[in-house]
């Protein structure tokens, strides 16, 4: 019997890739491009198959926040009376909660994206950041009926249209950004810690009551602690979100500090997601 | 198209270009113990890390294949086949060594489903979009696959509901809705019926026409002096031989008569 000589020759091998090395960025990037199409399908399926699972199907979208809003609006605006400082508590408590809840689902949803996806992961290769920003563009179209709820909301209560109003899609469109980051970052610690599905719901009910969700943060927290609120990107987002539909007074750094966090996790998000890439098909 | 597809016309003249360079290629995995502890041991042991082995399943493994060339892999269970096949995948990380590939790998593996919950039709078009085709491209080779797979009007139901049979069917369609560059095939063929097995090979014989390269574990020995030239043969995480497919699997017998 011959045993195999460690002379093979490895000759004209320069058009061939080392499959183990990973892609510099701007190839990454391409196929990433060129796969756009994987995540539309994926997302319009996705959001076709829950309305069909569900009786009431389309409506459940409008239902369910509208039904988190009467909770919410019985216990802190009635029962608990939290409205200092707020005029109109009922549209105040719809923006923020609507806005705090889409990244909320984003981030929940995009830690599933890479475990809930094995049997892809292990048959095709293809750049895996592809998965989070699925599921980003998922919840996404998932969430549209409900930023439409806000606009019923403001002209429902008696709010006066003021041109800031066009401007709450373009904050949408910047926390997209940062939810597809934190959807990243998700996705990749759910990969070394199975139970962060377990663990993600407390987070955000622990982030619920630290962003001013259900309270004007103003009227509550001393100026001094301030700051805190202004360091928490969910905070700048919401208040971004009530500025441009209730009005009222926009400070810089709350602006600064949105787009600061914007861009932060979603490059971060995304590089650090990609450092992992070659692990995410192992069991 | 895939950004990485060769340009097979410009393959020809001269000895057969390489598509795939296995070079000094090691493996070695972690594998952690199952095992029953008692409440005293839960806590004096169990929050430390799991016990655990690694096994190194492929030691120093070299070879080449040629443009639209065809190989079997054979060997008794355990011997690192598969552990390999992943390894060229790029799915398993090698300690050693480095895999060159020309083009884009597709790892057809046993029991395959993309999403399992998802329809036949649903994961054709997921597949054929995460290899980076257009949508028309995938939408259009429907009808083919439905048909090559035999599967008909199951392809509308969730691919949890299919035999074993159907499932290898379609997960073998997908891979070769386009030729790939590069096909490994783990045992997937095992499990199709006789018919199926037949026009599977008819098709690896086409995608070898067409520049694919063909790299399959089996335990159907017949199945490689069908299909393949070429023949690895491996024992325990060794490429004991690589040669013409008679000549290695006459010394594979004659290795398994003396055992």
């Amino acid at each position: 019997m011959r045993r195999m000589s460690t002379t093979v020759e490895f000759a004209q091998t320069s058009e061939l890739r080392d499959i183990h090395a990973t892609d510099r960025l701007g190839p990454y990037l391409s196929r990433m491009w060129a796969r756009r199409q994987y995540t539309w399908y994926v997302s319009a399926s996705e959001l076709r198959a829950r309305q069909i699972t569900t009786v009431l199907g389309n409506l459940w979208h409008l239902l369910n926040p509208a039904l988190s809003i009467g909770v919410y609006f019985l216990i802190f605006g009635l029962l608990l009376d939290t409205t200092r400082g707020v005029e109109n508590f009922m549209l105040f408590l719809t923006i923020g909660l609507f806005i705090f809840q889409y990244t909320q689902r984003i981030t929940v949803t995009g830690a599933n994206s890479i475990i809930g996806n094995i049997g892809l992961l292990k048959a095709i290769r293809f750049p895996r950041a592809l998965l989070p920003v699925t599921s980003s563009l998922t919840e996404t179209l998932t969430s549209l009926p409900t930023f439409a709820i806000i606009y019923v909301m403001a002209v429902l209560t008696g709010e006066q249209f003021r041109w800031t109003w066009l401007l709450l899609p373009l904050i949408l469109a910047v926390q997209f950004f940062f939810n597809t980051g934190t959807a990243f970052i998700s996705a990749r610690v759910t990969t070394h810690f199975r139970d962060t599905t377990q663990i993600l719901p407390f987070i955000f009910r622990l982030l619920l009551y630290a962003s001013g969700v259900i309270f004007a943060a103003d009227a509550y927290v001393s100026p001094d602690l301030k700051w805190l609120f202004i360091a928490n990107p969910m905070y700048c987002y919401i208040e971004l979100g009530r500025w441009s539909i209730m009005g009222g007074s926009l400070g810089e750094s709350l602006v600064l500090s949105a787009l600061a966090w914007t861009v932060a996790i979603f490059i971060g998000g995304f590089l650090w997601f990609r450092a992992a890439e070659e692990r995410y098909a192992r069991d | 198209m895939t950004e990485t597809a060769v340009n097979r016309a410009s393959l020809t003249g001269g000895a057969p270009p390489l598509s795939l360079s296995v070079e000094h290629v090691d493996v070695k995995y972690r594998v952690y113990e199952d095992q029953v502890l008692n409440a005293k041991e839960l806590f004096g042991r169990g929050f430390r890390s799991r016990r655990s082995t690694v096994i190194h399943a492929v030691r120093d493994v070299s070879f080449t294949v040629e443009v639209g060339e065809a190989v079997g892999v054979i060997g008794a269970n355990g011997s690192g086949k598969s552990t390999l096949l992943r390894a060229i995948a790029g799915l398993q990380s090698v300690a050693a060594g480095r895999v060159l590939v020309r083009g884009e790998p597709h790892l057809l593996g046993v029991g395959a489903a993309l999403k399992p919950q998802l329809s036949g039709y649903r994961n054709v078009m997921l597949g054929g979009l995460a290899m980076g085709m257009e949508r028309d491209e995938v939408e259009a080779l429907v009808p083919t696959v439905a048909d090559f797979s035999g599967l008909g009007d199951a392809m509308r139901r969730p691919m949890n509901t299919y035999s074993s049979g159907m499932r290898a069917r379609l997960a073998f369609s997908i891979a070769t809705l386009q030729i790939p560059d590069v096909l490994l095939i783990d045992e997937a063929l095992a499990v199709g019926d006789r018919d199926f097995r037949q026009r599977s090979l008819d098709r690896i014989k086409q995608i070898r026409e067409d520049a694919g390269t063909v790299l399959m574990v089996t335990h159907n020995l017949s199945e490689i002096r069908q299909t393949c030239s070429r023949c690895l043969w491996m024992r325990e995480g060794e490429l004991i031989q690589d040669g013409p497919v008679d000549e290695v699997l006459e010394a594979y017998d004659q290795d398994r008569a003396g055992a």
